[in-house]
């Protein structure tokens, strides 16, 4: 027998048997497929990143400034309604200068105001309060809506949103807190003749000023 | 070892000059420093106003607006026309940052496509303050002072659901579909309507911020709905189209039209009680806070907010008075 001959049979010869060699190929095939691939709902992955960390979740801000913040500050930051009114009449600039706030650029201000009186109307989508100086405002019950809320305490900063649209989800979310939290109570109780006091925010024009059709938004109320 | 050292001896000889020379060097260093500070104090600094299109008036209002804030502040200033086009946009930039200028005030011609201009000026540390439109990236810009479009709608909604007695049926006249206003105002306009479940909105189409297309499109819209009650438009031009397109099918009486910008013919048509109403906004207030505010952060305050919302004004047929004072005939 050729020694050489022996040598190459030997060499030839695979180390394991081959169905169990193709067993170990297609485990080894199947684990790389299978770890390559990743089928992920879209949606999970967009929900994912919206409650990733540093995300803005504008229910959890709005819920938080207005329990810790704007309630606590609010009775003790409030401009008297009657007073401001005067002061509006008397030096508008100056009365603007003092007591509004606003988070934007431009005429639209806003004043957290405070106030008391007789409701002498209800409507759809009001209550009418007539102060004791005899003139009328409206508290909102239906029409709740726009920023007065988030920027008439002036206790938000801009600085602290790099975008638009969490500024205005922060406004839409405390304008719900207020429609499921103030008004129904609002509705419930104010009837023509009764006494009610108030906290609210009022959005003025300064440079088209008008007070004598004011709009309320009303932040707490209380007979 | 002494040839090294002669080697060195010889080299300090060539290197360094006799003391007078030496005196002159310095002299001459010392006076073009001066010279150069001095120029730094006595030359102007400039700011460059870049807008999208001066074919606009617009953003001809816009841009001659920062202009003259900006001289007002004692800067000289160039009013570029990026002709809606982002590629003379960016050499509009290039051009800036080569020729010396001190800030960018911007009125980006695509809220994408303008991003990597911006952010060559900011390599180049020149600081941009865009005004009205936006580019899709915090922190490129060194503020975005824009129209509060989301809030004006969110007013116009109000009104609209007032005006129609929350309830009826109306179309939505759509802007530039990649525009980024286009959208804030949509959805400030519904963020009220949607909530009000008897008004429906039985279309919704782009006409491009265009009049003539708006015209069209309502005139189609109103072949298949021949009842609503209003047309919601994105702009004031487009809120002109429809008007006359009611007018074409006699419904002009019958069928609200609300607008957006406070553009002088919708003011008068609102006079006229031909149009509900629009949202006013200004372009002189933004244009006025970036420049402001790029003389402020040349002065060297650098906490600014990244985007600064200007408020839009709503103007109706119950306080149209408080306008036409303004400029109208």
């Amino acid at each position: 027998m050729n020694p050489t001959t022996d040598r190459r049979k030997m060499a030839r010869k695979p180390l394991l048997p081959r169905p169990l060699l193709y067993a170990i190929e297609l485990a080894l095939f199947g684990f790389i497929a299978y770890n390559s691939l990743y089928i992920r709902k879209l949606s999970d992955i967009k929900a994912a990143g919206t409650a990733a960390a540093g995300a803005f979740q504008a229910p959890q801000y709005a819920r938080s400034f207005w329990t810790s913040k704007l309630l606590p500050a609010a009775p003790g930051m409030a401009t008297d309604l009657g007073t401001l009114l005067i002061s509006l009449k008397t030096d508008k600039d100056k009365a603007f200068a003092a007591h509004s706030h606003a988070m934007g650029i431009g005429n639209i201000r806003y004043f957290l105001i405070k106030g008391e009186g007789t409701v002498t109307a209800t409507s759809d989508n009001d209550v009418t309060v007539t102060l004791p100086t005899g003139e009328p405002i409206h508290l909102a019950t239906e029409f709740v809506f726009g920023n007065a809320a988030r920027d008439a305490s002036g206790l938000i900063n801009i600085t602290e949103f790099d975008n638009t649209t969490d500024l205005n989800n922060v406004s839409a979310e405390l304008n719900d807190i207020i429609r499921k939290q103030v008004i129904p109570g609002l509705k419930a109780s104010a009837k023509p003749g009764t006494k009610l006091s108030f906290i609210g925010a009022l959005e003025l024009n300064q440079a088209h000023l008008h007070t004598n059709d004011l709009t309320v938004i009303p932040i707490r109320t209380a007979l | 070892m002494n040839s090294l050292l002669h080697l060195l001896q010889l080299t300090f000889r060539k290197v360094v000059p006799p003391p007078g020379a030496l005196g002159l060097f310095c002299c001459i260093v010392l006076f073009s420093a001066c010279h150069s500070a001095s120029d730094s104090v006595n030359t102007p600094k400039k700011m460059a106003v870049i807008v999208s299109t001066l074919n606009n008036p617009w953003f001809v209002v816009l841009a001659e607006s920062a202009a003259a804030e900006a001289k007002l502040l004692g800067y000289e200033t160039k009013i570029f026309d990026s002709q809606n086009n982002t590629a003379l946009e960016a050499d509009h930039v290039e051009n800036a940052i080569v020729s010396g200028f001190n800030a960018i005030l911007l009125n980006p011609t695509d809220s994408d496509g303008s991003i990597v201009n911006v952010m060559k000026a900011k390599e180049a540390g020149l600081p941009v303050f865009c005004m009205d439109r936006e580019v899709n990236a915090s922190g490129a810009a060194t503020a975005q002072i824009l129209s509060d479009n989301y809030s004006g709608c969110v007013a116009i909604g109000e009104d609209f659901v007032k005006g129609l007695n929350k309830k009826g049926t109306y179309v939505e006249i759509l802007g530039l579909v990649g525009d980024n206003n286009t959208w804030n105002r949509s959805k400030g306009f519904h963020s009220v309507v949607d909530r009000y479940p008897g008004l429906k909105m039985v279309a919704q189409q782009s006409a491009d911020f265009d009049r003539n297309k708006a015209m069209d499109v309502l005139e189609s819209m109103l072949q298949a709905h021949p009842d609503i009650n209003a047309v919601f438009c994105g702009n004031d031009a487009m809120a002109m189209g429809a008007y006359q397109a009611l007018v074409a099918a006699g419904k002009a009486s019958d069928v609200g039209v609300y607008g957006f910008d406070g553009a002088d013919d919708v003011m008068n048509s609102i006079r006229d009680r031909k149009i509900k109403a629009t949202g006013m906004q200004s372009p002189q207030v933004m244009a006025q806070t970036a420049a402001r505010y790029a003389d402020a952060y040349i002065k060297g305050k650098r906490d600014f907010a990244q985007r600064v919302p200007v408020a839009v004004e709503l103007v109706t047929q119950k306080n149209i008075a408080d306008y036409l004072t303004l400029t109208r005939p």
